[in-house]
């Protein structure tokens, strides 16, 4: 009730004010009628198309005019007008402090000083201990034959029934510098965790979207051959520590003749894990693209007949992890100290990422 | 539009903070700011990164004369230095005068004693083997050091001692640790005063293993109450004079209790663990006052609470220092040092240089133009004891923000108050 009598009494005081104001007003709200405004359900649609088409248009517009405007400068040589960047969620970041910088030297005595350090300066080979949770069971072990093909010097060992930290003192005793545990729940692998041996902190992942090999289409049959390994976006102090984590699972001498890539790509926390086989083709191109030719006048030709491709086989699985806690030490669930979790308090923001 | 709730920090009041990191750097953090809201910033770096380094433990005498810092690292020496400029006073060998040490035999608790036992070092390594040393400093000769009356004594049996504590008269320190009860000592002639017993089993007749990670004191003439956090997440409170049992004890989250720490008062303790919660609690009641929240995400290895400012320091493997408001449990600053940090000391003699120029104890990074405006300050204000000053600013900005709310509520309430009579009006008509 209140309410509108409100509403009544503003519309008075406008009346009560400057005449020409109040016309100029109520010119622009016939202007900006907008679709949701009408009560007519098919006015509405009708307004509502006619809107969307007038925006097409403009869109249209606006892009031909660009490419127009861009050609134009080509032509005269100049540099074409610069390209607007769009804004995305990882351009728009948090601005954190932890992010590593490349001239920080405590960053690298602090490399040295942690617990991959031997592995990565080559002064042990990384032995992997694979095992699973109590319960294995359909996609569990297949993916555990799929990880076996991806990690050199893997050894997959049956649970039983033995304790975590059973397994952990006895890894120990047989020189293995790190431990893969795969949880599966429902018989679906649903989270990954990482043990660094000896004393190396404990990675909790959160394991989703697994995609077998054999599930996918035109896979390849990875060789024996060292991979080489990819690690991208691991930017902060502790996505550099996981970096770190995930690099020392594998031996650091790949063997480029066999042209297997590992890639872990990181991006707003999702570590996306993929493996591929690649070759770089000489490809003889018999028709040269105009377009190209135009822009490059002579030069274009040499290259466009000698076109070196870079071609991709997709194989082993294909999976994403999400970090959802990292302990100091090995496992030790109920004494451990965590480096860190993930707390309710820190989804305060879309554009805050951790790794 | 990015959707972002930006936690604003208020900064802190002007403050001084070492802290010691897992690669053996000291990292001198100050807060200078000129209304009370300063950020603080690392100014120095002690010493050189080298892991065998790390910093186990640390202890500050700061008095106003001849202020000391005591450092025990991983290789097993401690070293003295000068918390005013880091010069190196001397090194001590800890394994070269108890004779052959195990590789495991650390030190996990140190203490420099500041009152009547002038100049004394209590040490206390993992496997129990407590020592006291008395050190003297030539002022003469600058920076050599003697070190005599080396005394001593096994504290337990077996197990591992992970806290140490000496109480504020000096004269008495109590030990625990995984499978050691807390037991309290008698400093002067070595004794052993008192032992806990461990708890009752519970109903279903499990009994957990003794296992502290932490220890206070909890009020400043009375060595009898304290407060110990075990590795079981629980806090207990002790009374010596009452039983050997505890007298109080909770639970806190799920995670071991890491730091404990007891505030002036003498009933508010701040107790952090093993998932980086940090929350305060009255134990007289056992009482969880509040939460300290903050995204902190990393265990907490050390607390300090600054002897007049109404804040508390704590740090740990997140990599942060972080400041916290006492009162309103609000995160004033945090500090991000790259390292695991081990331990964090407050330094209470720390003056705002702007404020006594005179007899300022560190000369060092004295900007002029800085000093000039906080002299102009200072003269404008006559000089209140710093801490009131602080508060008053804060009480003064928040009675400003609240005032301005209210006003925008006054605001809106005349509107709808408007609306109302209005509305009134046209009933009347």
């Amino acid at each position: 009730m209140g309410g509108k009598r409100k509403k009544t009494e503003n519309e008075g005081t406008e009346r009560d004010g400057i005449v020409s104001v109040n016309n100029e007003s109520n010119k622009k709200i016939k202007k900006e009628i907008l679709p949701s405004m009408i009560k007519n359900k098919e006015k509405r649609y009708e307004v509502h198309a006619k809107l969307k088409q007038q925006k097409k248009l403009e869109k249209r517009k606006k892009l031909k005019a660009r490419d127009a405007s861009e050609k134009h400068a080509l032509e005269l040589g100049q540099e074409p007008p610069p390209r607007m960047v769009p804004r995305t969620i990882e351009n728009t970041r948090e601005l954190d402090e932890t992010v590593c910088k490349p001239d920080d030297e405590e960053l690298f005595a602090g490399n040295d000083a942690d617990e991959f350090s031997s592995i990565l300066k080559r002064e042990q080979t990384p032995k992997i201990l694979i095992t699973t949770c109590r319960f294995n069971s359909s996609r569990g072990p297949a993916f555990i034959q799929d990880l076996l093909r991806v990690i050199p010097n893997a050894h997959y060992y049956k649970r039983g029934t033995y304790d975590l930290k059973k397994i952990v003192e006895y890894a120990n005793k047989e020189e293995f510098t790190s431990i893969i545990v795969v949880h599966t729940n429902r018989r679906e692998p649903d989270a990954l965790l990482i043990i660094g041996l000896p004393e190396g902190p404990t990675a909790h992942f959160k394991l989703s979207r697994l995609v077998l090999r054999k599930d996918i289409k035109n896979h390849g049959n990875p060789t024996s051959h060292q991979p080489e390994l990819v690690l991208t976006n691991f930017t902060t102090r502790l996505g550099h520590r996981i970096g770190r984590m995930v690099q020392s699972l594998f031996p650091q001498d790949p063997d480029f003749r066999g042209r297997r890539v590992v890639t872990f790509h990181n991006q707003r926390d999702f570590i996306f894990f993929r493996h591929h086989r690649y070759i770089f083709e000489t490809k003889e191109s018999k028709s040269i693209d105009p377009k190209v030719k135009k822009a490059n006048d002579g030069k274009g030709e040499n290259i466009a007949q000698e076109k070196v491709i870079a071609r991709l086989q997709e194989c082993g699985p294909r999976f994403t992890l999400k970090l959802i806690s990292l302990q100091h030490g090995t496992f030790d669930t109920k004494g451990g100290e965590f480096e860190w979790v993930h707390k309710p308090e820190m989804d305060t923001s879309r554009r805050r990422f951790f790794l | 539009m990015p959707r972002t709730t930006t936690i604003e920090c208020p900064g802190c009041p002007p403050l001084r903070a070492l802290t010691f990191d897992a690669l053996g750097l000291i990292k001198v953090i100050e807060a200078r700011g000129n209304q009370g809201g300063g950020v603080p910033k690392v100014v120095e770096r002690w010493g050189e990164p080298d892991s065998s380094k790390c910093v186990l433990a640390a202890s500050m005498d700061d008095c106003k004369l001849d202020p000391l810092l005591a450092v025990a690292r991983k290789s097993s020496t401690i070293e003295i230095l000068n918390p005013l400029n880091g010069d190196l006073h001397v090194a001590i060998s800890h394994d070269g005068d108890s004779g052959v040490q195990a590789e495991d035999d650390t030190i996990v608790g140190l203490h420099l004693f500041r009152k009547h036992r002038s100049r004394a070092l209590l040490t206390c390594t993992a496997k129990g083997n407590a020592s006291m040393r008395s050190i003297e400093l030539r002022k003469l000769t600058g920076l050599s050091a003697k070190i005599d009356s080396l005394k001593n004594w096994k504290v337990c049996g077996a197990g591992n001692i992970l806290c140490t504590k000496v109480d504020e008269s000096e004269n008495y320190a109590l030990f625990g640790g995984k499978g050691v009860e807390v037991n309290v000592w008698d400093l002067d002639n070595h004794t052993k005063l008192w032992t806990a017993k461990s708890p009752a089993k519970n109903s279903l007749g499990i009994f957990t293993p003794t296992w502290f990670t932490s220890a206070t004191f909890m009020s400043k003439d009375d060595h009898r109450k304290f407060v110990a956090g075990t590795n079981s997440h629980q806090v207990r409170l002790y009374d010596i004079s009452a039983q050997r049992r505890p007298v109080l004890s909770f639970d806190f989250r799920e995670t071991p209790i890491k730091a404990v720490a007891e505030d002036l008062d003498g009933y508010t303790i701040y107790i952090g663990n093993g998932s980086g919660d940090l929350a305060s609690v009255d134990i007289r009641t056992g009482k969880l006052l509040g939460c300290f929240l903050g995204k902190c995400s990393g265990s907490i290895r050390s607390i300090a609470r600054h002897p007049e400012l109404p804040v508390i320091a704590s740090c740990g493997l997140d990599r942060y220092l972080r400041f916290w408001d006492i009162k309103t449990r609000q995160l004033l600053s945090a500090v991000f040092l790259k390292q695991h940090v081990t331990s964090v000391v407050l330094d209470s003699s720390f003056i705002d240089e702007g404020e006594v120029v005179s007899n300022a104890p560190d000369p060092q990074l004295l900007e002029a133009h800085d000093v000039n405006e906080n002299e102009v300050e200072d003269k404008a204000e006559t000089l209140p004891v710093k801490r009131k000053k602080s508060k008053e600013k804060g009480k003064s900005e928040k009675e400003g923000c609240e005032d301005h709310g209210k006003s925008k509520k006054l605001k809106s309430k005349k509107k709808s108050r408007t609306g109302i009579s209005g509305h009134s009006s046209d009933d009347a008509s």
